[in-house]
């Protein structure tokens, strides 16, 4: 069992990105940048094989990156409505992590990363605007993401 | 499990005749760099997923980051396919290829 503490706000503002991340997933638009990355060719140099390999795995794996999402916002204690106060922003919640649960944790934070990324268009490790306030919620996945690594 | 049919044998194999069969280069996953996965995740995937001990799932990740990418697992190619989908599920950026010569 893994328990983590979260601020009403952060898990308010994490269930809205994976809601937004399950409509990625279900609409599986192959063109997307996005899903193209959660998805990549996996024989580079064999393009048959790549969309063969794709056909076949595809949309299973979008698939379980949905369920993952479903697993983390339920582990989050739904329904969900954002905080109206500092007080309530900042109430502390702890969240109890089954192992399996943990991994979907894992699995989603890094995969909502990748799609930031994506639409950020981070091409490399310091690719940073600090004006642009997407990059906030990208590192604080990030942060996130090492702390729960770090509790493994 | 649909995935060994991507190890089925080639219909178009007889048309590679000058390609030698080397039955001992067996295939591989290889992990590439991105940007974006923190080098603590990858080193946590690998030793979960394949059950490496910290040393070795950091080296492999220090590979990754410094050379561009790592052979993190060679074996038989439905195999291979399957630990790539693996990869995949953690957001790693995997391939398969036939080890090279």
């Amino acid at each position: 069992m893994t328990v983590l503490q979260i601020t009403r706000i952060e898990a308010a503002n994490l269930a809205e990105l994976l809601r937004q991340f399950r409509e990625v997933m279900d609409a599986a638009d192959q063109t997307d940048p996005a899903v193209q990355r959660l998805t990549p060719d996996a024989y580079p140099d064999d393009r048959e094989a790549s969309q063969q390999f794709r056909e076949l795995t595809s949309s299973d794996l979008l698939s379980r990156r949905k369920e993952d999402a479903q697993t983390v916002i339920e582990s989050l204690g739904v329904p969900f409505e954002m905080p109206r106060t500092e007080t309530e922003s900042l109430e502390e919640l702890t969240v109890t992590l089954s192992p399996e649960q943990f991994e979907a944790w894992l699995r989603s934070l890094a995969a909502l990363r990748l799609v930031l990324a994506s639409r950020l268009g981070v091409s490399a490790e310091d690719d940073h605007d600090e004006d642009d306030p997407r990059f906030g919620v990208y590192d604080w996945l990030g942060y996130r993401l090492e702390m729960l690594v770090q509790q493994a | 499990m649909g995935m060994s049919l991507l190890a089925a044998p080639d219909t178009r194999e007889d048309v590679d005749l000058n390609q030698t069969v080397d039955p001992d280069r067996p295939w591989q996953t290889v992990v590439w760099n991105d940007p974006v996965n923190l080098m603590s995740y990858v080193v946590r995937v690998l030793e979960q997923y394949f059950g490496y001990p910290r040393e070795v799932a950091t080296r492999l990740m220090l590979s990754v980051h410094h050379e561009g990418h790592a052979v993190v697992a060679e074996g038989p190619r439905e195999q291979m396919e399957l630990h790539a989908q693996a990869m995949h599920d953690y957001g790693l950026w995997a391939t398969i290829r036939k080890a090279p010569r």
